[in-house]
């Protein structure tokens, strides 16, 4: 037959008691002889219960406890006891007041049961010691050994009766009812030693520096258990799709541009071809800045000047500088297109940019008043709406999509395209909207050679990857929840 | 974009085509489809740079070009209607077209789409009928050949549209729906008049708000008397050609003028302008990416229902039809040229990957930071930039922050100036967590500098406990900047958001880095914080520009 395996504490507890050759007695009395605390101690008998080494029996016993008087008397003496020791040092006299002084709270108590029991007399507010101090501790010796037996546990109440009555009077002890535990060993602990076999739960640095290793056995594990659930620092997962969408754009030779905010209608609307009275400039559309409404269109003279002959010659109205100079939240990161071109680079032109842009929306599922888009644009003397959709095909082949043009219609490109994906659900979702820049844009940006454009809308391409369909989860404040957040491997 | 519903057995008697191929030629022609689950309805989505299409025999036209079985454009047969029209003064809406077209023969269906048609150009082209309103009457219920425009009182009565008996105008403005709406665009509050179009003595309509009931379209209505009034001249004449060619592609129709006369651009309409474009077959080429021979050219304009009307080996002169408004020039037939190739036949092929490919700096230090930010077991939460008032005018940055004019919701009413103060609600969402609880973010604020408006790349680090302290957030981000490379200075400083005496300014050669600080105690509780946070804010453009330099 093998032999039971056992925990270390079991271990211990089942040494201890073959050595001291314990066979039964109080949980009390077994911690106090085997030299295990109480507590530990009754966690581990109904381990051995359950092994069938021990019997635990559970008893309901009227007993004794000491009171914060009683304990304070086992620490400091009783008082009557002090009192004369006191004296004793003082000569055998003192006075009242000295007395007080000495003993503080005490003195009452200490003087009342001196004179009751003829240990001295108080007489004209001098205390006189009545009996050498050797006597009066041995008269009160019996009360002494109550105490701390009834500290220990070990007192039961039959015990001193005379003692008893005088404690609790003097309110040093309680009676209380309290469980208590009885164990009795089944059989002789030596032979349950011998077959049972101890298991270690935690190797230690200790037991690996002496060696105890080698003597031990390790408890398996019940390793299919869950563990407890911790989560660890974390990067936004949104924020690691738009570096990523950094990366394949520079990764195609884009180098990235940016611009303002808060932006000028100049830029996000008028250079970009869109009249002035466009449905997308009314006010439940976009959103526009409290203070300050207008911006000096001073830096932009050239630019004004061709957008103002451009709309007035194709769109047939009166343009209006005021219009133009608005201060608006982006509302198209085309705005930062319009500016890079403005500026005039030497082509081949291939800038991208990637960043918020505002919309009149309430926040609800499937939109936000602010979200990302990705611009990018190409040009060159030679470049062609061949070549834009060459390159628009790249970029979703690089994000693993397979694309669908369908044309499209945009106010500032000819041809206009946008960019249908299937994703794994089955629905087509439009990734992007692109097209070459119209003449009138390039006039009014004062470019001579085709530039393609295009922008992604990032966020609902983020929530496919992801598998999110709520908006808003992209944008939660769960710090938990991104913590958690599946990460997918491109 | 404007959606529009057609009962699918008209448009495949219309095309002769069936819903498949039908939904096909639409995806082409730019066009969204989607079926009603009784299969008996085709809601199309149309570009509004194709009003053309908001009606069956609009889409017929384009599909049947597109898949080859019409081509090219041949103007109705327009005759003289003997109809004239006297314009008069009228301020509020100067300019009125009008034209006839016989032999409609409106049944119910067709009712029901013509009724769509008005409504659809209304909204787009006519600018929600400010730009220019269409009027709908039965040609034969005219009382008479001579129609007059001009302004007359408030209160003078006719029988409007749909009711029983005549009645003042200002009195339908208050009993009406569609007064409250359009009323505001055409009513003179101060001379107390609005426009009306008079057939002899007879009120036909009140333009733009509604028409009077002696002229009602019905279903048995053969022929259609077709006003348009506006403000805008070249779209009131626009409409009014979409509207006839569409209507005039209807089995047996045809078109009849209508002489203007007094106070108009035009002594008769409707205009039918076409446009003469000439496309050059090498700017084509080049701007599509596609080479063409001239006749390949002319046959997919044709298909796209252009008339080519002389194809040269270098260059095409291309009739545009009255109802492609939306043709301005070259490009846009280059488009239409693409659209009748299919896109999907142009692309060939991965342009590929070059050098030169660069992120911007203040990107490239974010990323570095954010790595090391989670090295240092900081979580990162993404917030919207716009934010709730309160939490601007607690964190004390009310003089530097920017409001939205037209917010839609308070709680996303102004920019955060800062990037704590989004970060702190983070915080606050978060603090009930177990401690300590390190979150950072990165992200643009944007404030007044100087009283114009500028935004700024941020990162922002906060670290939430029982007991969190000035060193909680000094320690990782000195570990940061050092990691980094950064030669920084730090001095006793001010935020708005920190305790004074325990807020540090960083410097990088005398220039404002960031802070860093505990957060005051009335902020904590204005964020309804209830444990102390210490917090950094560093500025990455700064930052970038830095480390661009060394």
């Amino acid at each position: 037959m093998g032999r039971v395996p056992v925990s270390e504490g079991e271990y211990r507890v089942l040494k201890a008691m073959a050595e001291k050759g314990f066979a039964e007695g109080s949980l009390e009395e077994a911690s106090r002889i085997l030299g295990v605390e109480r507590s530990s101690l009754a966690s581990i008998v109904f381990l051995l219960r359950d092994k069938g080494f021990v019997e635990v029996r559970e008893v309901v016993e009227e007993g004794l406890e000491l009171t914060e008087r009683g304990l304070s008397a086992l620490r400091e003496g009783l008082p009557e006891a002090r009192l004369v020791e006191y004296l004793a040092r003082r000569g055998g006299e003192a006075s009242v007041d000295e007395v007080r002084g000495a003993l503080g709270g005490e003195a009452g108590v200490a003087l009342g049961q001196a004179v009751r029991r003829g240990f001295v007399e108080v007489s004209g507010g001098r205390v006189k010691l009545l009996v050498d101090p050797g006597e009066a501790s041995r008269r009160v010796e019996g009360l002494l050994s109550l105490l701390k037996g009834v500290a220990s546990g070990e007192l039961k109440e039959s015990v001193g009766g005379v003692w008893v009555e005088e404690a609790l009077r003097r309110g040093l002890v309680k009676r209380v009812r309290r469980k208590r535990l009885y164990l009795r060993v089944l059989g002789d602990p030596r032979r349950i030693l011998e077959n049972v076999e101890p298991e270690v739960s935690r190797l230690t640095a200790e037991m690996i520096r002496s060696g105890e290793w080698r003597r031990v056995k390790f408890r398996p594990y019940n390793v299919t258990a869950m563990p407890p659930r911790v989560l660890p620092a974390r990067k936004h997962f949104l924020q690691e799709f738009i570096e990523m969408l950094r990366d394949i754009m520079r990764e195609l030779g884009f180098r990235e541009a940016r611009g303002p905010l808060v932006e000028i209608e100049l830029f996000n609307f008028d250079a970009l071809f869109q009249a002035q009275d466009h449905p997308a400039r009314e006010i439940h559309d976009s959103l526009w800045v409290k203070e300050p409404r207008y911006a000096s269109l001073s830096p932009y003279s050239d630019v004004v000047v061709r957008v103002r002959r451009v709309h007035e010659r194709g769109w047939g109205y009166k343009w209006d500088e005021r219009v133009a100079a608005r201060y608006i939240l982006r509302s198209q990161t085309t705005a930062v297109s319009a500016r890079v071109l403005a500026s005039k680079p030497r082509p081949p032109v291939r800038v991208f940019t990637l960043g918020k842009v505002f919309r009149s929306d309430a926040v609800g599922p499937t939109r936000l008043p602010e979200f990302h888009q990705l611009d990018g644009i190409e040009g060159d003397y030679n470049y062609s709406f061949r070549d834009l959709l060459g390159r628009l095909e790249e970029i979703a082949g690089m994000l693993g999509l397979k694309l669908r043009f369908k044309p499209a219609y945009f106010p500032f490109t000819e041809p206009s395209v946008e960019g249908y994906v299937r994703l794994p659900n089955g629905r087509w979702l439009e990734l992007f909207g692109a097209g070459m820049f119209r003449p009138e844009v390039l006039e009014s940006l004062g470019v001579d050679y085709p530039v393609g454009a295009w922008g992604f809308g990032i966020e609902r391409l983020a929530m496919a990857f992801y598998g999110v369909s709520d908006i808003r989860k992209l944008y939660t404040r769960d710090a938990d929840e991104i913590r958690a957040m599946r990460l997918h491997l491109r | 974009m404007p959606v529009l519903r057609f009962r699918v057995e008209r448009l495949r008697k219309l095309t002769g085509l069936e819903l498949e191929d039908l939904e096909e030629a639409l995806f082409r022609l730019k066009c969204e489809t989607e079926v009603s689950d009784d299969g008996e309805y085709i809601e199309v989505e149309v570009n509004p740079d194709r009003p053309d299409m908001y009606i069956g025999e609009g889409v017929a036209r384009a599909v049947k070009g597109l898949l080859g079985r019409e081509a090219g454009w041949k103007p109705p047969r327009v005759v003289d209607s003997g109809l004239a029209l006297r314009v008069e003064e009228v301020p509020q809406r100067p300019y009125i077209a009008a034209a006839v077209v016989y032999n409609v023969n409106v049944d119910d269906v067709f009712l029901e789409e013509l009724i769509q048609f008005q409504e659809k150009l209304h909204d787009t082209l006519g600018r929600r009928r400010i730009k220019a309103a269409i009027g709908f009457h039965d040609l034969e219920k005219l009382p008479s050949k001579q129609l007059y425009y001009r302004v007359a009182p408030l209160d003078t009565v006719f029988t409007p549209l749909d009711y029983p008996s005549p009645m003042k105008f200002s009195e339908f403005m208050l009993v009406d729906e569609r007064g409250e709406k359009y009323g505001s665009i055409s009513v003179d509050r101060e001379r107390g008049s609005h426009p009306f179009l008079y057939s002899g003595d007879t009120i036909i309509a009140a333009p733009p708000v509604v028409n009077s009931d002696v002229t009602r379209v019905e279903p048995g209505t053969r022929s259609l008397f077709i006003d348009v009034t506006g403000t805008n001249p070249k779209v009131v004449a626009q409409t009014l050609d979409i509207i006839v060619t569409a209507l005039g592609e209807r089995e047996g129709a045809y078109i009849g003028k209508v002489r203007l006369e007094g106070n108009t651009p035009w002594s008769e309409t409707p205009l039918l302008t076409e446009k003469r474009i000439t496309v050059n077959l090498e700017d084509a080429t080049k701007w599509l990416g596609v080479r063409l021979t001239s006749d390949e050219a002319a046959k997919l304009l044709e298909s796209m229902r252009f008339k080519v009307e002389r194809a040269r080996d270098d260059e095409l002169e291309v009739l545009v039809p009255p109802f492609r408004v939306d043709v301005m020039g070259p490009v846009d037939l280059y488009e239409d040229m693409a659209i009748a190739i299919g896109y999907d036949k142009i692309v060939s092929g991965w342009p590929g990957k070059r050098h030169g490919g660069e992120i911007l700096w203040e990107h490239r230090v974010a990323r570095a930071v954010r790595e090391l930010a989670v090295g240092l077991s900081f979580t990162e939460v993404m917030q919207l930039m716009l934010t709730s008032p309160h939490y601007v005018e607690s964190a004390g940055f009310k003089p530097v922050a920017v409001e939205v004019l037209n917010p839609v919701q308070v709680e996303y009413s102004v920019l955060r100036p800062s990037i704590l103060v989004t970060l702190l609600q983070a915080a606050a969402f978060n603090q009930h967590r177990r401690k300590p609880i390190k979150l950072f973010e990165v992200g643009h604020v944007v404030y007044l500098e100087e009283g114009e408006p500028r935004d700024e790349l941020r990162a922002g680090f906060i670290v939430l406990d029982e007991e969190a302290s000035f060193e909680d957030v000094q320690a990782p981000v000195y570990s940061i900047l050092e990691i980094l490379g950064v030669r920084f200075k730090a001095e006793p400083g001010r935020h708005p958001m920190l305790m004074e005496g325990r807020t540090s300014t960083l410097k990088i050669e005398g220039e404002v880095l960031g802070w860093i600080g505990e957060v005051r105690p009335e902020v904590l509780e204005a964020y309804g914080l209830e444990y102390p946070v210490a917090a950094s804010e560093i500025s990455l453009e700064v930052l970038g520009r830095w480390k661009s330099r060394t």
